[in-house]
């Protein structure tokens, strides 16, 4: 942790000293688009807007930064967007790992390469809730239970063929389950329909499902994750985030299951404008409104730029496209 | 009752001076972004999003939610004047609001319009503060198999008695719906109907369809027939407002009827612009007298806009107890609630007692600032009309144009808006119906969503959609009123002649 | 529109065009359609089932139409549109068009500020100075109300990376 905390500093005083090398070599000259490849509340909308207010409130750029959402056919329209505008270093994208796992799926004019990486600056959680009055205390139980009748267990989630389905898909393969997965249009929607008992189960992120959770309309059974999530402040009866066990230790073998909040540039931009941003998201990790912002939606802090970046994306990509592929739901 | 003594303590919260002033400041713009189409409270919401950051969280809400309310009545405002609906929840109001403007009356509809809509987001706040907890509980009872119904039964209120051709109506419903299909199917998450085209991944946007179909095909109409705008004829005077005022009671079918859909719009996930539609098919079927409609009826101003704006304000309820956004607008509220630390959901009403009343105590008074600074608006947008033809109308053009390009921000959508203007302007000469290609594309998408959403859960029963009380009775109420235009018929032959009340006259 | 103006297209010619559109429209949803699944299975109707009887029904309306206006409109001699109305509709439409294309490719602020201050001129028969004043403020005002205030860039053109503005 001291480790951890000295290494963030260091990087902070190397980012505050790099700054002016990497101003010199490419600044924005005109205002910075942030393209949102979600519509307006959704989770990469609050990402990039977090992202936007801490840009402004501490004068981090001396161009505007304007929040532009382009998220329709899932996201597609940005990724699109972000193509035809190659070249052009004011563009920035923001998305999760839609940006490598869509094309597999939908037909576009889009391939993961038409980008440039920059960052993923966060991970998101997927946890396995149940509703409030549901009678399985643990994963264990839920599991059996939808052995015992195959194909008639609800799970909720948002979208299609998107993350929470190929989480499902997953499930089922690790569990040996079947279950019927029925697509919502946003994570909000499956939390009320959640709530309101009309499926057993979602696989919500942390932040979608928080507000049911408080009012006991729905409950957690593990996270998909190797260890267990950091403890915040306590949600209900004194139970926080950290006392919800692992699907591993729960029986249900998948730990490797998150989502990254992602920073990308049009295709053929030139490195210096990488490191720029680079930097700057560096700079905007380090103020108290990210922490914040961390903490109110229960991700993981992390950050990959650069190879790490590369590397995350290669392995996120190889296990979404096993699961796509043998769903039959590869396009190309 | 205890609601009723948490809102005493709400207004004690929200009735300070600067609060007022806030108000009146959110009003004032929302009503600049509800007169300009494609621009809407969203984006006012993201204009005034980090001035709130150094605010506190109610006086925060209190500047977002009556910018929303300015948005509501600046969208009533150009669909009278000029046929353009400013926000989508006022396309209704363009049917007879708009003929009244022509024909001079524009006054007069401005004025009913937001009377009526005051009168409906009351209504609207009223309910949540009598029936929050209830509503809340009640909301959490609709899942797909519900969410179709109601599709449903709003679709049944509006279509039917079509004036022209059978043939006409179902082309036009349906080319809605194809309209709706493009772009990603959340079922499946299949791409459908794009043609290989990446313009079309968006999907086709209802508000660049309706700036064309409406505005633009409007206006090649106005030209043809060499008319100018006559709406200046009649002079503004504070005496004709209050005028019109006093004549309002006269609709108290109208208004209680429009209230109640708008309400149960509202509350259900059916939305303001589906409450509007189904408000003013309603009127249209329910009146005594049914001709006039279309061509300037009072009721069909007062219809949609009671209702869009009780569907408006009693969403908000869904919003913060059960953490649905039901619009665009309310999504980017709810960032905004969580950025200030607040986690909407049942919680809320719990923990942040004086937020949440404080919130609904702003509703009542952030209308009523509402309809005040909105009347004092009208001679100012009556002006507008005297200015001479050759300047205005190229600029509402540009505004049009503008205003479908700022909807995705893609220049695509210039062509699509001038495509839809020439078919606006061919369907409305040829007696194709438009309103109801346009509440097929407000409906179309949801509705599949939700049959298919239904489909997987029953494994593909279709008794799912009787399955229990809830939604056998919102499918039946459907039918009926599908149906209803024969079983009137049938009535009127048992029933030869009958007095006309006085109740719509 | 008064019946001495000559008529420059007939109603029934235009409800038979305007009937072939949508009957074509139809097919296109149909061929758009079948690129997916259109039946139904243990999931209830698939990707392409709705679209697919959408535009089926379309094409079914669209016949109807072209029927009904061989029954009413063929041996009515109703304009659908006046030489006179005609020429009105395109000196107003022609020159949005020209808006629309030159905001295509100059960028909105630069195809709003040519179309209002050209139409005043040439149309409204306003002088030059006036006309480029109340056009350039308009268009400025635009500027400052998307750009600054709602932070909603609007399409640009070439004039304004020259000027560096955007």
């Amino acid at each position: 942790m001291m480790m951890k905390k000295a290494l963030m500093a260091a990087t902070a005083l190397v980012a505050a000293l790099g700054i002016s090398a990497a101003e010199a070599a490419w600044k924005p000259s005109k205002p910075v688009e942030f393209v949102v490849t979600s519509g307006a509340g959704g989770g990469t909308d609050q990402f990039a807007r977090t992202v936007q207010a801490i840009i402004t409130k501490h004068n981090l750029l001396d161009q505007p930064v304007v929040v532009v959402n382009k998220g329709g056919g899932s996201g597609a329209e940005g990724f699109v967007y972000g193509k035809t505008a190659a070249g052009e270093p004011h563009k920035v994208i923001f998305a999760t790992n839609n940006e490598w796992l869509l094309p597999l799926v939908a037909k576009l004019a889009f391939k993961p390469e038409d980008l440039t990486p920059v960052a993923a600056m966060a991970v998101d959680e997927f946890l396995l809730w149940v509703p409030g009055d549901s009678p399985h205390q643990d994963a264990k139980s839920f599991i059996e239970a939808a052995k015992a009748a195959p194909g008639k267990v609800k799970i909720g989630g948002s979208q299609s063929k998107d993350t929470d389905h190929i989480l499902v898909k997953q499930i089922e393969k690790a569990a040996g389950i079947k279950v019927t997965y029925v697509p919502f249009k946003s994570g909000g929607e499956a939390a009320t329909q959640l709530a309101g008992g009309h499926v057993e189960a979602n696989t919500n992120n942390p932040a979608e499902n928080l507000g049911q959770w408080k009012a006991g309309g729905v409950r957690p059974l593990c996270v998909f994750a190797p260890e267990r999530m950091a403890r915040g402040e306590p949600v209900v009866d004194g139970k926080g985030w950290a006392d919800i066990p692992t699907c591993k230790e729960a029986g249900v073998p998948l730990e490797h299951y998150q989502m990254p909040r992602t920073v990308f540039l049009p295709g053929g931009v030139q490195q210096d404008a990488v490191d720029f941003y680079v930097d700057l998201l560096k700079q905007v990790r380090e103020k108290p409104e990210w922490q914040e912002y961390i903490t109110r939606t229960s991700q993981s802090n992390r950050f990959f730029a650069g190879e790490d970046f590369q590397t995350f994306i290669k392995n996120n990509e190889d296990e979404g496209r096993a699961v796509i592929a043998a769903e039959g739901w590869l396009v190309n | 009752m205890e609601n009723i003594a948490s809102l005493m303590h709400g207004f004690g919260v929200a009735l300070t001076m600067h609060h007022v002033l806030l108000m009146m400041l959110g009003v004032l713009l929302g009503i600049l972004v509800g007169v300009l189409p494609g621009l809407g409270a969203p984006n006012g919401v993201t204009l005034l999003m980090p001035l709130t950051f150094s605010m506190d969280p109610i006086s925060a809400i209190i500047l977002l939610t009556s910018m929303y309310w300015g948005a509501l009545f600046g969208g009533s405002t150009t669909s009278i004047l000029f046929n353009i609906p400013g926000e989508p929840s006022s396309v209704a109001t363009t049917f007879d609001g708009h003929p009244m403007a022509k024909q001079g009356r524009a006054t007069e509809a401005l004025t009913y319009a937001f009377l009526s809509a005051g009168f409906g987001a009351l209504v609207g706040v009223v309910l949540i503060t009598v029936l929050s907890s209830w509503v809340a509980k009640f909301a959490l009872r609709f899942s797909s198999p519900e969410f179709f119904a109601v599709y449903f039964l709003a679709f049944a209120s509006f279509i039917g008695l079509g004036g022209s051709s059978p043939f006409k109506t179902v082309i036009s419903i349906m080319l809605g719906f194809a309209f709706t299909a493009v772009g990603m199917d959340t079922v499946s998450g299949s791409l459908r109907l794009t043609y290989g085209i990446d313009e079309l991944i968006r999907g086709i946007s209802f508000l660049v369809a309706v700036i064309g179909l409406f505005g633009i095909g409007e206006l090649l109409l106005t030209m043809e027939e060499g008319l100018r705008f006559d709406g200046v004829k009649a002079r503004v005077s504070p005496r004709k407002v209050f005028e019109t005022l006093l004549t309002l009671p006269r609709y108290w079918v109208t208004l209680l009827r429009s209230a109640a859909i708008g309400c149960w719009m509202g509350i259900t996930p059916g939305g303001p612009t589906a409450a509007s539609f189904m408000s003013y098919g309603l009127a249209k079927r329910f009146a005594r007298r049914r001709e006039g409609f279309g061509k300037g009826r009072e009721e069909g101003v007062i219809a949609p806009e009671t209702a869009d704006h009780a569907a408006g304000s009693s969403a908000i309820l869904p919003m913060l107890a059960l953490g649905i956004p039901g619009s665009a607008t309310a999504a980017v509220m709810m960032g905004g609630l969580m950025i200030w630390g607040l986690t909407p959901g049942p919680m809320l009403f719990i923990e942040q007692k004086d937020f949440v009343w404080g919130l609904i105590a702003s509703m009542y008074l952030g209308n009523v600032v509402a309809v005040v600074l909105v009347l004092a608006t009208v001679p100012f947008f009556a002006a507008i009309l005297r200015v001479p033809f050759a300047i205005i109308g190229p600029v509402i053009l540009v505004i049009c144009v503008s205003g479908a390009y700022t909807v995705a921000g893609a220049s695509f959508d210039l062509w699509l808006v001038l495509i839809f203007g020439v078919v606006g302007y061919v369907f409305k000469k040829l007696d194709y119906p438009i309103a109801p290609m346009v509440l097929a594309m407000v409906l179309g998408d949801k509705a599949e969503d939700a049959f298919r959403q239904s489909a997987i859960m029953s494994g593909g029963d279709l008794s799912i959609f009787w399955s229990n009380g809830l939604v056998a009775t919102i499918m039946a109420l459907g039918v009926l009123l599908l149906v209803w235009p024969l079983l009137s018929l049938v009535v009127q032959r048992l029933r030869p002649s009958r007095d006309v009340g006085a109740t719509t006259a | 529109m008064s019946t001495n103006e000559r008529s420059l297209v007939s109603r029934f010619a235009m409800e038979i065009a305007t009937g072939c559109a949508t009957l074509v429209a139809g097919i296109v949803v149909v061929l758009g359609a079948i690129e997916y699944e259109t039946g139904w299975d243990e999931g209830g109707p698939q990707p392409g089932y709705f679209p697919f009887y959408v535009g089926l029904i379309i094409i079914a309306a669209s016949l109807g139409v072209l029927g009904q206006a061989f029954l009413n409109h063929r041996r009515s001699r109703e304009a659908f549109v006046t030489r006179e109305g005609f020429a009105r509709v395109m000196a107003f439409f022609l020159p949005l068009a020209a808006f629309t294309v030159g905001s295509y490719v100059l960028g909105l602020y630069v195809g709003t500020f040519v179309y209002l201050a050209g139409v005043m001129i040439f149309q409204g028969g306003y002088r030059w100075p006036f006309a480029l004043a109340v056009a350039g403020g308009i268009t400025g005002f635009f500027f400052v109300l998307f750009e600054r205030w709602f932070q909603v860039p609007l399409l640009k053109g070439p004039l304004e990376a020259l000027l560096g503005i955007y």
